[in-house]
């Protein structure tokens, strides 16, 4: 049963995911998984100094796992589900020859949680990198979702038999292109594999997720009792997926790491139930949390976040990456990298396919955050969706008309290679395309570009029709402007 | 409406042109590429309607040329390239007139047609072109697949003999290979090429647009019309745009008229006057947009168009 809502979980961040597209008029925020993750709502609030309405159903789900225990990483958390299947098909013969003391590594988890809490103080997030939710739906748009649109579009020609004539039955789906999907995809497999080594042992050892959710599930009221019929078979303290029950005295379990996934229910004397009682503070072979350690990691957090900080955003050469454009509505770039959760939605849901993940174009601190590419793809110049669908508010939603005087970059023309500029051809492609007459030709029919007026979108860069390297390049420098509105030019003339 | 900037026709050339309306077909056709229709006894070839709804204005101007009867045959598949390029309202004139598509999809479809398809390669995204120009909508209504050409697996690399400077392109398959194909244009304004007429519209049938304005945009223009002929030509001339083209937003202008045509140099010829040049500050003579002139010099079509049989009809 629990596996069977585990599926269902995931098929349905797996549908919100695919609904993470154009027309976007979804009841439901596709955004929900990451909404309801308290850990992104704390860091998040961490870092901003300031709560965002959007995330307070994610204390909501904490204050239920408070009174019922952490049902969530055992039912819901798709990274959980996605841990099951693979250590239920690859390392389901692996028995451990002997018992180790993993006191240590358990108290691990604990450990990067606290130099989360210190980091995220100090405006260094590591959700991009520990979120489990944030890593799943980042893997399923990055890696995943490109071949299984080349999949269909390949599949095509025999689906267009199947289906009925649809409104697209002829053309296939744009294929994505997103950068970085090699390292997400390791860093993904890496974490399953560490299933070899033990069951759940992201779980168990390393998930801040989990680690928050154990916190508050100390004092669950909802939880495992056993009679005295126990017979000491060991049953359940091998079947616990997360190790919670101690080996001497499998009466009593660590309930901060129980998730509730009911496994020892099966317990061949029927001692086992689940049931309101008064909470307990005190647990058996709990992780002992010394001040040294607490300390320790919170130091090492303050630390590591001082570190990155004090490596501003820099190329070996020194200077500026001008060309880091944000989407529209994004924060001023060091808020920006310390919200952004890396999590890929705004990826998926460009209908240009021009947002692309970032590996150190950033600096360190900005993993995995999103940019505009022009010669991948452009702004679209009626879509505000990437505001809408980003969790933390990283970007912020913007109005379409709103959205129209963001100027987030500017074109610049680059006149030896413009033939037009070059070699005296008409093209004025730039110009044609340009959604904010940004572009004027002069009477040679020559591009010039107005910075008043450019958005930086980047549609010229995407279709100036010189090879390589555009002729007309947008570049960012800093924050975005707001543009003055224009007076409407287009008036209709009756004949 | 007024006339005053329009081609007009004085009564001798009205006399001139009945005559020769007569007498041409009894002379037959000189121009090799007209083979294939010389042989229908039509008497023009040119229809320019005004006043009426959109579906009026279509039947006047489809009637003189002898309907839609004359181009769809019962069972056959028709492809309009329609302007859907541009995510722009229907009033904008950026785009076709919905009311007008549906009108000409059903047309065809009671003229026998077996399934219509509308197809454009957009320059905006296609989902938000497609949408907000309403011609999705009014294409799905009237019973008609529409398709974007975002894909590069709906083209085909085909040769082009008769291109002066395009020497192959890739064509969607669909007009190379459907049985009737009609070019259905929105005439306009545009920065590179001073107008978007006809011929321009076609553009939207190749997978590298962009590539054709490194090569020669006006001789491609004029070269990718060689590839196929449409069958027949209605340009929406309801609302034209006259400022910012092609993209627009800008001003625009309602003309209230449909043309219909088999010849794509005469209807661009025509539809240039529509426009005034911006250094004479006269309405456009053909020689002066210079792809015209370029797919006339290629054979395509008149673009003297004392020399063509036009008739104009009010549609109400």
């Amino acid at each position: 049963m629990r596996r069977a809502v585990q599926i269902l979980s995931f098929c349905f961040l797996l549908y919100l995911i695919l609904q993470t597209a154009f027309p976007l008029e979804l009841r439901i925020p596709v955004d929900l998984y990451l909404r309801l993750d308290p850990f992104i709502a704390t860091i998040t609030t961490l870092a901003q100094k300031e709560i965002i309405p959007k995330m307070l159903p994610a204390f909501g789900v904490l204050l239920l796992v408070a009174i019922f225990g952490n049902f969530f990483c055992g039912w819901f958390c798709p990274m959980g589900a996605a841990i099951d299947f693979f250590d239920r098909i690859f390392f389901r013969e692996k028995r451990r020859t002997k018992d180790f003391n993993d006191l240590s590594l358990r108290r691990l988890r604990y450990g990067i949680f606290i130099f989360s809490l210190a980091a995220g103080l100090m405006t260094f997030q590591v959700m991009y990198l520990l979120d489990p939710i944030s890593l799943v739906i980042r893997t399923l748009v990055i890696t995943f979702f490109p071949p299984a649109v080349l999949i269909f579009n390949h599949l095509l020609p025999w689906i267009q038999t199947i289906l009925p004539q649809g409104p697209f039955a002829g053309s296939s789906i744009p294929l994505p292109l997103f950068k970085v999907n090699l390292l997400i995809f390791i860093f993904f497999i890496l974490i399953l594999a560490l299933g070899m080594v033990r069951k759940r042992f992201w779980c168990r050892y390393l998930c801040p997720l989990g680690t928050l959710f154990s916190i508050f599930s100390r004092l669950r009221i909802f939880r495992r009792s056993v009679k005295e019929a126990c017979t000491q078979c060991q049953k359940c303290v091998r079947g616990c997926p997360v190790g919670a029950i101690p080996k001497e005295t499998p009466q009593h379990h660590r309930q901060q790491d129980c998730i509730s996934c009911f496994k020892c229910l099966d317990c061949p004397p029927g001692a086992t139930t689940f049931k309101f009682i008064p909470p307990s503070w005190k647990t058996v072979n709990g992780v002992d949390l010394s001040r040294r350690y607490v300390l320790g990691s919170l130091g090492f957090g303050f630390v590591s976040a001082l570190v990155i900080k004090a490596n501003p955003l820099q190329t070996e050469s020194g200077l500026k990456n001008n060309r880091l454009i944000r989407p529209p509505g994004a924060l001023p770039e060091n808020q920006f990298v310390s919200v952004c959760t890396g999590c890929g939605k705004c990826l998926k849901v460009c209908p240009n396919n021009a947002l692309q993940s970032t590996l150190l174009e950033a600096g360190l601190s900005g993993l995995y955050t999103p940019r505009l590419v022009p010669r991948i793809g452009y702004c679209e110049e009626f879509c505000n969706f990437c505001g809408r669908v980003c969790p933390t508010e990283a970007i912020r939603p913007l109005s379409i008309e709103e959205k129209h005087l963001t100027q987030i970059g500017v074109a610049h023309i680059n006149k030896t290679r413009c033939i037009a500029w070059d070699m005296d051809k008409i093209c004025l492609v730039c110009n044609e395309q340009c959604s904010y007459h940004a572009i004027v030709g002069d009477d040679k029919k020559r591009p010039m570009v107005k910075e008043d007026k450019c958005t930086g979108c980047g549609i010229c860069e995407n279709k100036c029709p010189v090879d390589g390297e555009s002729a007309i390049t947008v570049y960012s420098f800093g924050a975005q402007k707001k543009l003055k509105p224009e007076p409407e030019p287009s008036s209709n003339k009756k004949s | 409406m007024d006339h005053s900037n329009k081609k007009k026709i004085t009564r001798r050339q009205f006399i001139k042109g009945a005559a020769s309306a007569v007498a041409l077909p009894l002379l037959g056709n000189r121009l090799p590429f007209y083979g294939s229709l010389a042989h229908a006894a039509e008497e023009v070839d040119l229809v320019i309607a005004k006043t009426g709804s959109p579906a009026q204005l279509l039947q006047g101007a489809m009637t003189p040329l002898g309907g839609m009867g004359r181009f769809v045959k019962q069972g056959q598949r028709v492809v309009i390239k329609a302007n859907i390029a541009w995510a722009r309202t229907p009033e904008q004139a950026c785009t076709n007139n919905p009311a007008l598509l549906s009108a000409l999809i059903k047309m065809c479809y009671d003229a026998g047609a077996k399934r219509v398809a509308v197809w454009d390669h957009t320059c905006d995204n296609y989902q938000f072109t497609f949408s907000r120009s309403g011609l999705k909508e009014a294409a799905q209504k009237a019973g008609a697949d529409i398709f974007s050409g975002h894909g590069q697996n709906s083209y085909k690399k085909v040769d082009v003999p008769r291109g002066k400077k395009l020497k192959t392109a890739e064509v969607l398959r669909d007009v190379l290979g459907g049985d009737v194909f009609i070019n259905f244009p929105i005439p306009k304004h545009h920065f590179a090429t001073e107008l978007s007429l006809g011929m321009k519209n076609l553009i939207g049938v190749v997978w590298d647009m962009e590539q054709l304005h490194k090569i020669d945009l006006h001789q491609c223009i004029a070269d990718i019309n060689t590839v196929r002929k449409p069958n027949l030509v209605v340009v929406d001339a309801i609302r034209i745009l006259t400022t910012n083209g092609p993209k627009g937003p800008g001003k625009t202008e309602d003309i209230g008229e449909v043309i219909a045509s088999t010849d794509i140099v005469a209807v661009d010829a025509y539809c240039a006057a529509y426009f005034k040049h911006s250094k004479t500050g006269k309405p456009f003579k053909p020689e002066e947009v210079r792809f015209v002139k370029n797919a006339f010099d290629l054979g395509l079509g008149q673009i003297d168009l004392s020399k063509v049989r036009v008739k104009r009809v009010s549609a109400a």
